[in-house]
């Protein structure tokens, strides 16, 4: 219970939820905007921070190019996936993106020479004999660090330079989202939701249209990356399981998926309902074992997402009269 | 087949060669060749199944032929996608008017313009000329709208339209394509007299202001006699007659495939 209360603990929540929120703009775009329904997402984020690792590690490049790199190749990962796949009608092409992200995901666990494999990048072989890639931004970090300290005295953490470098990044791709969101092309995207054969029949290649929106949102997929592998210092295949994907969709259906402003609020949202039950040890629950609490604790957010579906089906910020139209 | 006296000018807009079209074991389209002249209007009529609407999917696109050509302002159109056959100026409503439902009404014809700098990545970057645009686009459909007398609605989900206003809606749209030629697919059925009226009204004053070609789908033959000045008949998949409105109404052919014997006796 002791961590309940430590703000270390709340801010290391905090930053995540601002790195999820980020990640879950990417299906925003795509689900909420284009209908596409993407569950590889944890492919793109994947994707952009073993680039980042293996460039930086392996190769020596400047930390920023890699970054750049990283989300290039997640946004070039989504336009793979969607150029084999997205012609696929909605159901299969999820399926197909599983698959794409759990492929990524054995790649780079068997790619042991490039990826460190099981052991993550810190067994990525090096010319200095140390797996690290953040040196550049840590710079940076204990820049912010040292500004944070009069304020915060002991408590000023790593963690606290990433959340204030995080939100403002989350904001600012809110703000771009909503703008792009505002535009022709994300109203004939808003059509293909519902129907192909009506924009196609205006002159719209809603094939083109699509594949943009996957590839925008792997983009940010890419960026949660950056961000994710910043935040971690190294990484593992076994960070990018399927359930983060979930954990993505969990925050957009919070929100409302048409509603990009809620995705900040929801994302916090995900992150109290996430780290709070992490708490769950008072009575009867302090009955069961650890491992016990641990599932209860996913099946209780499952329980606090079915409810809001039945009680709010449009998400907190969604419009319910745009969902009963027939 | 029976052809009557249609002339038919050396460069038709539309020119369908020997097209014909099997899904599985069914043959909705045999063979239909026909052309249209530039800025007339035909209907085609035929019993339910006689392939009209398999026949308007492969014209604008939305399926492909299995064989035979199709020629759109001298360009062949068979083998590229609907998209690019609206592209070009052809362009379609359906049957069932299909409306965007979680669009509002005015969104739904805005969509339909062409060369709209904001449906293009690029044109994110150049907001001036995306709003000039936008700005133009809205002013347009807002005057279809008040055309149509849906102006009212202009904000609201067009999921909220009745079924002959979403009628209007669809060819509203179609029409903010600036087509040459539009190919409307039944669109008075359903649709309560006066808003028939209305719809008939609004082709009326295209045909006389624009070169808009129609070609059109209809049950109704009152209508279908009154608006056209050439009628192909289609049944099972073939045209068996195709002529001037009256040659149609007195061709035996015709009587016993759609007309039934009511008219024979007639």
């Amino acid at each position: 219970m002791e961590a309940f209360i430590q703000p270390g603990f709340w801010v290391f929540v905090l930053t995540m939820a601002g790195i999820y929120g980020i990640f879950a703009l990417g299906l925003q775009i795509q689900y909420g905007v284009a209908g596409v329904m993407n569950f590889g997402h944890v492919g793109m984020m994947a994707i952009s921070g073993y680039t980042i690792a293996v460039l930086v590690i392996k190769y020596e490049w400047s930390f920023w190019w890699a970054a750049l790199a990283g989300v290039s190749a997640a946004a070039l990962g989504g336009a793979l996936l969607g150029l084999a796949t997205l012609r696929l009608s909605g159901d299969y092409f999820a399926i197909a993106s599983i698959a794409f992200a759990e492929i990524t995901r054995y790649l780079i666990l068997n790619a042991d020479g490039v990826t460190g494999g099981t052991q993550g990048t810190l067994a990525i072989p090096n010319p200095k004999g140390f797996g690290g890639y953040t040196d550049q931004v840590d710079v940076i970090l204990y820049w912010i660090m040292d500004r944070l300290y009069p304020i915060f005295g002991d408590e000023t953490s790593r963690d606290m330079a990433m959340l204030s470098v995080v939100w403002p990044f989350l904001f600012l791709f809110i703000w771009i989202s909503s703008r792009l969101q505002k535009t022709s092309w994300a109203t004939v995207l808003r059509a293909t939701r519902e129907d192909d054969d009506v924009p196609a029949s205006l002159g719209k290649n809603v094939f083109r249209f699509r594949l943009q929106a996957l590839v925008i949102g792997s983009a940010f997929g890419g960026i949660a990356g950056v961000f994710w592998a910043v935040q971690f210092m190294l990484l593992a295949p076994e960070d990018f399981l399927r359930i983060v994907t979930f954990y993505g969709w969990m925050i957009l259906i919070l929100a409302g998926a048409t509603k990009v402003k809620g995705l900040a609020i929801a994302a916090i949202f995900f992150g109290f309902l996430y780290g709070a039950t992490r708490f769950l040890d008072f009575w009867p629950i302090s009955e069961l074992s650890s491992p016990e609490r641990a599932y209860l604790r996913i099946f209780l957010i499952g329980l606090v997402l079915v409810l809001l579906m039945v009680k709010r089906p449009q998400g907190l910020f969604g419009k319910r009269e745009e969902m009963v139209l027939e | 087949m029976e052809q009557s006296t249609v002339k038919q000018s050396a460069a038709p807009i539309l020119d369908v060669r020997d097209i014909s079209v099997s899904f599985g074991g069914v043959k909705p389209v045999r063979g239909v060749s026909f052309s249209i002249e530039k800025n007339t209007f035909t209907s085609i009529i035929g019993p339910n199944g006689a392939g009209k609407t398999s026949l308007f999917n492969l014209i604008s696109g939305a399926n492909k032929i299995d064989s035979g050509e199709i020629y759109f302002k001298g360009d062949p159109i068979h083998s590229i996608h609907a998209y690019q056959v609206a592209q070009r100026g052809l362009v379609r409503t359906f049957q069932g008017a299909k409306v965007i439902r979680r669009l509002t009404v005015v969104e739904n014809l805005m969509m339909a313009v062409q060369g709209n700098p904001g449906d293009n990545l690029w044109g994110f970057l150049n907001p001036s000329a995306r709003k000039r645009f936008e700005i133009s686009t809205r002013e347009e459909a807002m005057l279809r709208l008040e055309q149509v007398g849906l102006s009212k609605f202009a904000n609201d989900f067009a999921g909220i339209l009745s079924g002959g206003q979403r009628k209007l809606l669809d060819l509203s749209r179609a029409l903010m394509t600036s087509p040459s030629m539009v190919l409307l697919d039944e669109p008075f059925a359903g649709v309560n007299p006066t808003l028939v009226e209305k719809l008939l009204e609004v082709i009326a004053d295209l045909r006389k202001n624009n070169e808009i070609t129609f070609l059109l789908i209809e049950h109704d033959l009152e209508t279908v006699m009154n608006i056209s000045e050439r009628v192909i008949v289609m049944a099972e998949g073939k045209i068996i007659a195709d002529g001037l409105p009256n040659s149609i109404y007195d061709n035996e052919l015709v009587i016993d495939a759609y007309l039934g014997s009511r008219r024979k006796g007639a």
